[in-house]
């Protein structure tokens, strides 16, 4: 079973679609001609690249090459993260880098070496997405570990200077805000796992099944995906606070100035 | 002129008996571009009682702080008992010192959870405190023992502070860091604390407006921008 191709005219009738909410906007007076433009037009293009890009890899399916695109998302998802929690970049790249590289490599080898089973272990069609969306998911984990952890120890400076003064070690005086940082960055990933299905159909399920696989092929795989993306958005997570608690402080357990983003 | 030479002895007495448990001996703080601490120098022994008064923003908090290692110092040293201020001997002043501000942070849901917290710590954790150790105590600061079941952003300010001070006790402090402590106690927890704080075994370095514990204090010093302008021990300049 094909999965039908959208021909070039058919591809114009599409981007027509987008003329009636451009329409309704500007009758209710929002005036977002702009945004709307440059977003389709970036989303258009990125694709595009993507797609050249993909069909590279996947002709040649070489494995530095796929390794190479892996690592190259790793550094991109590594800015990202720091880039969104507010942190600079010269003094967390490694770590969140080490955080995200191991759990990302950990987790898609798992599904791809001892599940799925390729006859290539390193073979495009498999590690790519799969490592791609498990990586997607992962950064938003840890965009909210490091944003919520940062932000609590700072709007809490004064708790935490007197879990310090209570004779508590910096590891023991930062567990509250560890624990509930954590917390807040798995918790989307448990509670879409609990109404997945139920509110929509997931994407990745519906990618699948639009490119003509049996649907309980696509809940399995979906099943797949969704355990990998819990199990590397909490190692990620813990491990890249884990390792930011040995620089974001001085010798004194005091939190750096200099190593938090000024807004 | 006798009284002159009865503290001169004193003085002398201390210096060859016992060393300082706090010697600043020239610090300068910076924090965010800004001087807060200049070439302070003093000396605070066993069982002294202190307070460092003077405007607000004249710098006698950070004292308190910069002795906890919470401000990086940029020149001079802080000594606690004449150990220099590093990151290894932190860990000891913050053990011996209860630090206690003017609205403490409990840190726990309740009374009861704000008492035993240190004790969850790996440093305390071999001396938790019997039942009847916390109402013994709750009793020495004149807190009913049902206050341990209330929750811990319920009670007053003056409650909590007593309640700080009740931790601070329990995990045996010697060393009281009091930060503006007494504007938030009426005058019966005032002579409580008083009266805790006379024993002679404990050491006390406060931030006070208040007359009447300027009046208690042994030893004042006044500071203005940053800077140690007096000393008065025992009523003398």
């Amino acid at each position: 079973m094909e999965t039908l191709d959208i021909e070039l005219p058919r591809m114009a009738l599409l981007y027509g679609l987008c003329l009636l909410p451009w329409l309704l906007l500007w009758l209710i007076g929002l005036r977002l001609s702009r945004d709307i433009g440059i977003s389709i037009l970036r989303m258009s293009i990125q694709l595009a690249l993507v797609g050249i890009y993909l069909k590279m890899l996947f002709d040649l399916n070489h494995p530095w090459l796929n390794g190479l695109w892996i690592l190259m998302m790793l550094i991109v998802a590594d800015l990202s993260i720091l880039k969104r929690a507010g942190l600079k970049v010269r003094y967390f790249a490694l770590a969140t880098f080490t955080a995200i590289a191991s759990s990302i490599m950990f987790s898609t080898a798992y599904l791809v070496i001892l599940v799925i089973q390729p006859t290539h272990y390193y073979d495009a069609r498999y590690i790519v997405p799969l490592a791609g969306m498990i990586l997607g998911n992962c950064l938003q984990g840890n965009v909210i570990a490091l944003e919520r952890f940062y932000s609590a120890l700072r709007k809490n400076e004064h708790e935490y200077a007197t879990f310090l003064m209570l004779g508590a070690t910096r590891w023991e005086a930062v567990r509250p805000y560890f624990r509930d940082a954590i917390k807040a960055a798995i918790n989307p990933t448990i509670a879409g796992m609990a109404t997945m299905g139920l509110v929509s159909l997931p994407g990745m399920m519906t990618g699948q099944i639009l490119g003509g696989s049996e649907p309980w092929l696509a809940v399995k795989y979906q099943i797949a995906i969704m355990i990998c993306i819990f199990t590397s958005t909490t190692i990620a997570s813990i491990i890249n606070l884990k390792l930011s608690l040995n620089i974001a402080f001085n010798a004194f357990d005091v939190l750096r100035d200099e190593v938090i983003e000024k807004p | 002129m006798q009284s002159f030479v009865v503290l001169l002895r004193r003085i002398q007495f201390r210096i060859i008996t016992m060393p300082p448990i706090i010697r600043f001996d020239h610090v300068s703080v910076i924090a965010h571009q800004k001087t807060i601490l200049s070439d302070i120098s003093f000396a605070l022994f066993p069982g002294e009682k202190a307070v460092l008064c003077g405007k607000s923003g004249s710098g006698k908090s950070s004292v308190l702080r910069t002795l906890l290692g919470l401000h990086p110092i940029k020149s001079g040293m802080v000594y606690f008992q004449e150990q220099p201020l590093t990151p290894v001997s932190v860990q000891v002043i913050r053990s011996c010192a209860a630090y206690i501000g003017q609205e403490p942070m409990l840190g726990a849901e309740s009374v009861r959870e704000a008492l035993l917290l240190p004790f969850q710590f790996k440093s305390h954790r071999d001396h938790r405190p019997t039942e009847a150790q916390l109402v013994e105590v709750l009793q020495r600061l004149q807190l009913p023992a049902n206050i341990l079941s209330q929750e811990s952003n319920r009670i007053s300010g003056g409650e909590k502070q007593r309640v700080a001070l009740a931790r601070g006790l329990l995990l045996g402090k010697k060393l009281y860091l009091l930060d503006e402590v007494t504007s938030a106690l009426d005058a019966e927890s005032k002579r409580v604390v008083f009266d805790v704080f006379s024993d002679p075994h404990l050491t006390v370095l406060s931030v006070a407006h208040d007359p009447e514990w300027l009046e208690r204090c042994g030893i004042v010093f006044e500071l203005e921008a940053g800077q140690l302008t007096q000393v008065r021990r025992d009523g003398n300049t």
